[in-house]
Formats: C-alpha cells, structure tokens, sequence
C-alpha cells in the first residue's frame, strides 16, 4: 500500500482533480446531476430510518420531559388552587364581616348616641327552658348587665343578663324574663315587649298592655320606647305577626316576630352606652 | 370500707366521668335539636350516681353538681339546679334501695324523675311569676325526659365502669 502510493500518487491525486473538476463543472451546467441524483436515492432510505429514529428518540424524550414538565405544573397548579380557594373563603368570611360593619357604621352614623362593641356567640340556649346565648366579651370590654345587644343593623337581640371578665349571657327578647318598654313606630301606640313560655318555642314574643285605642296592623314596625333611659330608644324589636284577644277578652295583644335570626347569630354588638335622645 | 385514698380516687374517677358528660352536653348534645328541643343530660348524671353509690354520697355529689349547673347554666331563679338536684339524687337512691334493683331500669327510672323533678320545679316558678306556661311548659317536659333517656345508657355505662373499677373489693 504504502509503495502503491509512493508509485502511483500523484496519478491518483490527479485522478481525484480531475474528477473533482468534473464533478464541478457538471454542477454547474446541470442542476441536478445523475451521480448526485444516484447518491441521493442510494442515502434517502438510510436518512429517512435514520430520520425517524431520531424522531422516536426526540419524541420520546420530549414526551418524558413534557409528562415531568406537566406534573410539576399540576402541582404547582394543585397548590395555587389551594391557595385561591383558601383565599376565596377568607375573601368571603372578610366581606361577611365587611358587610356587617359597614351596616354597623352606617347604623353608628345614624345612631350617634350608641357606643357599642363586638362580641362572638360563644353558645346558643344552654337549658330548653330560657332563650339566652353566652358571648365572648365581658365586663373588662365596657359589657354590663342590662347592656342591650343588638345586630349590625340595630335589631335587638336581647339584654346581658350575667356578665364576667370576658364573658356575658344575653337573655334574648324570647326569653320569659325579658320585658321591654316598645312602641309601634307607626303610630306611638306604647306597649310591654315581653318573652312568653308558649311561644319561645315558636321564636315569638308578645307585645301587651297595648292602650285601648291603639290600632295595629300585621306589619307594623315595633321599636324600644326608651322610656325609664333603662334601654336606648328606637332599636327594632320586631314586626307585628298576628293581633290576639287574651283569655278574658277584654284586652289585646300582638304576637311579634322578632327581626333579629336569633339562631343564627354569630357576631352581635353589645351597646356599651348610649345616650337619653327625646 | 374504702380507705381514704380510695376514696378520694373514686370521687375523682366521678369528678371526670362527669365532666365527659358536661362536655358531651356542651359539645355535642346542645347542638342535636329534635322538634326544637335538645336532650338535658345533667339531671340523669345526679340520679344514676346516686343510684349507684347511695342516698348521701348520691346527695352531696348531686348538691355539688347543682352549685355547678346554677352557675353555668341561665335559669329563672339563680338556686334552680341546687335545689331540685340533691332532691332528685336522694329520690334515685330511694327507688335504687326500695323498688327496682339497682341496674340500668333503674337508673332509667331515676333518670326520669330527675327529669321531670327539674322540669316540674321550672314549671312551679313560672306559675309563681304568673308566667303562661300551659300547654307548652308540660309538653316541654315530655319531649326533653323522651329524649334524654336514651342518653342514660352511656352515663350508666361510664358511671357504672367507675363503680365497679372503686368498688371491686367490697
């Protein structure tokens, strides 16, 4: 080999140019030349293969990568889920309370006289026998006995009837032993709101010792007469349901709804003190 | 005869026994209302104890336990619990030694008279505030005694345990 190409390079060098020159000006003459075409169609099945095993791999590995791409996103999508939805119930429970003290800064704005502070139902009716609930605020938050508790949108819920450091019961405006002086607001007719045994479990409560002239009608708004300065004036008692006879049938009576949801209370405000407006 | 470490031992078993059961109450029984009314366990516990341990530990134990509820619990007068308890207690532990053998009828027994005990006294006061209270206040009673005696089993159960675990000796 070595003395072939000692003896015969440089014919074979030439050879090569010439070919090499040839080649050339074929290209050059023709677009598309027969050797070129042959080596074409000789290589075209060996690049498609070649071709479609690299296509495999990249697939298969775009395919591995893209499956580990997604499940990091699910996860990271799973997460911000989670977030927003942990963002949506404290989104909702922010504007539950935003509704409420925007109803309780416009009833401040309104009641000037009030002076009040928020208070958590801690327990609804501990005994079948009375309508109270226990609050988380107590005397050291202003909270005394016969505080009235109202809603944020100044309905009464009740009156405390025991109060401690950081906790009160509220009788409610169910209760047998809650007596309030009211007033229709329709007519100033003035009446006794009181609890009743047999209709606590209805969740009414009754309006009595009505004057004789009163006219009441279903409907009719019932608010706190504030006469005594025993509890702030005009804070909804309730709405006239019905207009009884008593027993004897000489006088009459109203039986109220309350317009408080008493069982559903959750937040209340205690009026820590208010003044006598006539 | 128990010895006194014994014994301080068994009123503490009772003492826990009954705060499972207020926190039974508070926690869950509270919240299970059935036609607006729900299960009252307190006067049960005073009489199945006093049931099982006899007319004066059931009576202080059920005295003890009233002082407690009075000062927990709203009433309409501020001694309610204190009063009629040790009353009930002393009545569980009279019907536990007379009439029915002691065991779970009995404190059944016992559990309704406490209940309607209490409850009667409740009715008692509002005819003396002259508070209407007819037909509700009786039927009040009915349904509070039907639904809080299935809860005696459990009470008996955990009572029960306690007595026999201080008492194995006797």
């Amino acid at each position: 080999m070595k003395n072939f190409l000692k003896e015969n390079g440089l014919w074979v060098l030439f050879a090569a140019a010439v070919i090499a020159v040839g080649l050339a000006v074929l290209s050059y003459f023709s677009n598309n030349s027969p050797l070129e075409s042959l080596v074409g169609t000789v290589t075209s099945p060996f690049r498609t293969a070649y071709s479609a095993v690299a296509n495999w791999v990249t697939d298969k590995q775009n395919y591995y990568e893209d499956t580990k791409a997604l499940k990091e996103e699910n996860e990271d999508l799973k997460k911000q889920i989670a977030d927003m939805q942990d963002q949506i119930r404290q989104a909702k429970s922010d504007s539950e309370e935003n509704k409420r003290l925007r109803e309780l800064l416009n009833l401040q704005e309104q009641r000037r006289d009030l002076q009040t502070v928020s208070a958590y139902v801690t327990e609804q009716s501990a005994s079948n026998w009375t309508s109270s609930l226990t609050l988380n605020q107590g005397t050291d938050s202003g909270v005394q006995e016969g505080s009235c508790v109202i809603t944020e949108s100044g309905y009464l819920v009740g009156v405390v009837d025991k109060a401690g450091p950081n906790w009160c019961t509220v009788l409610t405006v169910l209760d047998t032993d809650t007596s309030l002086g009211a007033k229709v607001f329709r007519t100033n007719d003035l009446g006794i709101a009181s609890g009743d045994f047999n209709l606590m479990s209805q969740g009414r409560l009754k309006l009595s010792y009505l004057t004789s002239g009163s006219q009441l009608l279903n409907g009719d708004q019932i608010v706190t007469s504030g006469q005594g300065g025993f509890y702030p004036s005009g804070l909804i008692i309730g709405t006239v349901e019905e207009v009884k006879l008593d027993d004897s049938g000489a006088t009459s009576y109203a039986v109220l709804k309350p317009s408080a949801d008493i069982p559903e209370l959750t937040e209340v405000f205690v009026i820590k003190s208010f003044r006598i407006v006539d | 005869m128990l010895a006194r470490s014994e014994t301080l031992m068994k009123w503490l078993l009772y003492a826990l026994a009954a705060l499972v059961c207020c926190m039974a109450q508070g926690l869950v029984l509270q919240r299970l209302l059935f036609f607006g009314v729900f299960p009252f366990l307190y006067p049960a516990l005073a009489a199945v104890l006093s049931t099982l341990e006899g007319a004066v530990p059931g009576t202080v134990f059920s005295l003890v336990l009233g002082i407690v509820c009075d000062l927990a619990l709203p009433g309409p007068i501020p001694c309610l619990y204190t009063l009629v308890f040790p009353l009930a207690g002393l009545a569980s532990a009279l019907i536990a030694q007379n009439w029915i053998k002691n065991g779970f009828l009995c404190a059944l027994v016992a559990s309704a008279c406490a209940m309607i005990l209490t409850d009667l006294l409740q009715m008692l006061i509002l005819l003396l505030q002259r508070r209407e209270f007819w037909p509700a206040a009786p039927l009040l009673m009915l349904k509070e005694t039907a639904l809080t005696l299935p809860f005696v089993l459990p009470v008996y159960l955990l009572m029960a345990a306690v007595y026999r675990r201080c008492h194995r000796y006797d």
